[in-house]
């Protein structure tokens, strides 16, 4: 499918900054309808007729021919329906200001690391997640020391007391997100987060009209464990805190058990910006909707050198010169 | 479009370093301004007339004519812009024990006291002093070449007594002794012409050095080396993307719900340890340097420093 503008023909598209469907031909609002394809052809445009190129996971993608964003449906639809998303919050222009802001004091990054052309080529990418929800109990026992320091005349005193700590809890885990795409790294996406869930809201395809998109490339039991790794860290840690404000605790019995869990399937927003340099790939990733963005920029050799030469030249010449002055007073 | 990348590096390497640039181009001006309009140096006028006009005593004839004559212009000039009377003595005679003693009418058994005493006595008997005669500004290396007791002794008077310290005495003594060459039981002088020449160089650097302070030339290229590194390292340095998440981000409610929180107090120990107090304190003394002040037996107030070989 795509979205078609009832005045101008032309492929509408999602805005984040207007919060709803614009024609960029003839900047009419909320004129799109959905058109549908004539041809059960997956790769063939339904706008253009061109061959467009799928990837094995892409559920949406933009026509190299007409440049019309396009949605395939046996990819949203079925048992790749999501049930949640949130849609872009961030355009591309306030993603580009936002790369440009925090890696305007690199330095020595290549010049054209933050050009506009560059940066133009930054792509909006719904990335397939599964959301688990557990209900967890956890009990705790263990005996703890508080310590006591006191001076009496030449005596030093130290009192340690001992108690006994019990602690039983229950920790409803909601929607821990867990991306489901080989492409996407894992440290990656467990960075970009924290999403607000206060956005997320029902799958519509009109949000994904100017956008890539994959669907899941892994089902939920393949990438449980990684939910169920972080339920158990946030789970002992909020035991720790629970017992804070002893010396020392010493575990005898700590149990987390998962009484109830459910499984979702839904789409988080991702900008992804790649640069290419010396044959490597810097890729680039900003939270479609709060704005965090993780990666590294790449580093010129040849900047540093001619940085950190030409200060050393300058400062060298410039001590070499008052030298020079304070002699001839 | 690589060009165009080419032109806009070159504008923002150009822009980050147009200050220092300018800056530089500042100094450099300031320099050739200062060097043509600096005014000449003029002699300082000598107000005493009483001492000879020769500085060099090479008794012990380690000199040519020709390098005493060099030695002489070398120094009058230094005397010139200094304002003060250098002068060089040297000797080849025992200056230690009983026989010296007798020999050279000498106070002392010891070497060191003894080649002070002849370094004091000979500028107090020639009434050296560029000022005055008595205790005017200058200062005396007496360079004894006896084989066995070669070494040196450095008198200062005056304005030179009160400017140099020890170890600016030891300074001049380094600068003297550079062009020995050190045998393993043979001392023998390679270039004594050299080490006279270096004596008046490092008096005068040492003198001009009191008026203003001059950045060493291996700091000026050495020091801009770390700053440069420094740069280069803070500014490779990114700041990598922290994990915000919070503990209790995807836990309802955001915090748990509890159904047992218990502290039961089980017991206590208490642990006495008796406190080791450490009584008096550390006193430091010190003593300020100084170019090792005494009075000559002629009375007048004297400075200066030997080195034995």
């Amino acid at each position: 499918m795509y979205f078609r503008c009832r005045n101008c023909g032309g492929n509408v598209v999602y805005s984040p900054e207007r919060h709803g469907m614009y024609c960029p031909h003839c900047d009419s609002e909320k004129s799109g309808e959905r058109a549908e394809s004539g041809s059960s052809e997956l790769t063939v445009c339904p706008n253009c007729g061109g061959e467009v190129p799928v990837q094995v996971h892409t559920s949406a993608a933009q026509c190299p021919y007409c440049d019309s964003y396009l949605i395939f449906n046996e990819r949203v639809e079925g048992k790749y329906a999501p049930q949640l998303m949130i849609p872009f919050q961030l355009g591309k222009e306030t993603c580009k200001q936002s790369i440009r802001e925090k890696f305007m004091k690199c330095l020595f990054a290549p010049t054209d690391f933050l050009s506009e052309v560059r940066l133009d080529s930054m792509q909006g990418i719904y990335v397939p997640y599964w959301f688990y929800d557990y209900d967890a109990t956890c009990d705790f026992q263990g005996e703890g020391t508080k310590i006591r320091v006191w001076r009496s005349g030449d005596k030093e005193y130290t009192e340690t007391s001992f108690y006994a700590i019990s602690r039983s809890m229950d920790i409803n885990f909601e929607k821990i997100p867990v991306d489901a795409s080989e492409q996407m790294p894992d440290d990656v996406m467990e960075l970009i987060a924290p999403f607000n869930y206060g956005q997320l809201g029902d799958f519509s395809p009109e949000y994904m009209s100017g956008f890539y998109g994959e669907k899941y490339n892994m089902t939920s039991d393949v990438v449980e464990n990684r939910a169920r790794q972080l339920m158990n860290e946030d789970s002992q840690k909020l035991l720790r805190e629970s017992y804070a404000g002893y010396n020392t605790v010493k575990t005898i019995r700590q149990d987390i058990r998962v009484k109830d869990s459910r499984t979702a399937y839904g789409l988080l927003p991702v900008w992804r910006y790649v640069y290419q340099y010396n044959g490597q790939e810097y890729p680039f990733y900003v939270n479609g909707q709060t704005g965090k963005i993780v990666g590294t920029a790449p580093v010129s050799a040849k900047k540093v050198w001619a940085y950190a030469g030409t200060l050393w030249a300058s400062l060298t010449v410039i001590m070499a010169l008052l030298r020079t002055l304070l002699g001839l007073f | 479009m690589e060009n165009n990348y080419k032109k806009e590096a070159r504008r923002q390497y150009i822009h980050y370093f147009c200050f220092w640039f300018a800056g530089i181009g500042i100094l450099a001006a300031a320099c050739v301004i200062l060097w043509a309009v600096r005014p000449g140096r003029e002699e300082i006028p000598r107000t005493n007339m009483e001492a000879p006009k020769e500085r060099v005593y090479d008794y012990a004839d380690v000199l040519t004519q020709e390098e005493e004559e060099k030695l002489r212009r070398h120094i009058a000039e230094a005397e010139g812009r200094l304002g003060i009377d250098i002068v060089l003595m040297t000797i080849d005679y025992s200056v230690e024990g009983e026989d010296a003693m007798e020999k050279h009418n000498l106070r002392y058994r010891d070497w060191e006291r003894n080649m002070q005493d002849i370094a004091d006595d000979f500028w107090d008997q020639n009434r050296f002093g560029y000022n005055k005669s008595f205790e005017g500004d200058g200062i005396l290396l007496l360079h004894n070449w006896y084989t066995g007791q070669t070494g040196e002794h450095i008198s200062t008077s005056g304005s030179v007594e009160r400017a140099f310290s020890s170890s600016d005495i030891d300074r001049v003594l380094d600068a003297v002794d550079a062009y020995y060459d050190f045998g393993p039981n043979t001392y023998t002088a390679a270039e004594p012409y050299k080490s006279y020449i270096a004596y008046v160089d490092k008096v005068e650097e040492l003198l001009d050095r009191s008026s203003l302070p001059s950045v060493p030339w291996p700091v000026v290229f050495i020091l801009p080396v770390f700053v440069a590194a420094v740069y280069a390292m803070s500014h490779l340095s990114q700041s990598k993307a922290q994990n915000t998440t919070a503990v209790n981000a995807y836990v309802a409610g955001g915090r748990p719900e509890f159904r047992d929180r218990t502290d039961a107090f089980i017991r206590k120990s208490v642990v006495t340890r008796k406190i080791q107090t450490d009584s008096g304190g550390s006193g430091g003394s010190g003593r300020s340097g100084g170019g090792g002040h005494h009075y000559s037996s002629g009375g007048a107030s004297h400075g200066g420093g030997s080195r034995r070989h």
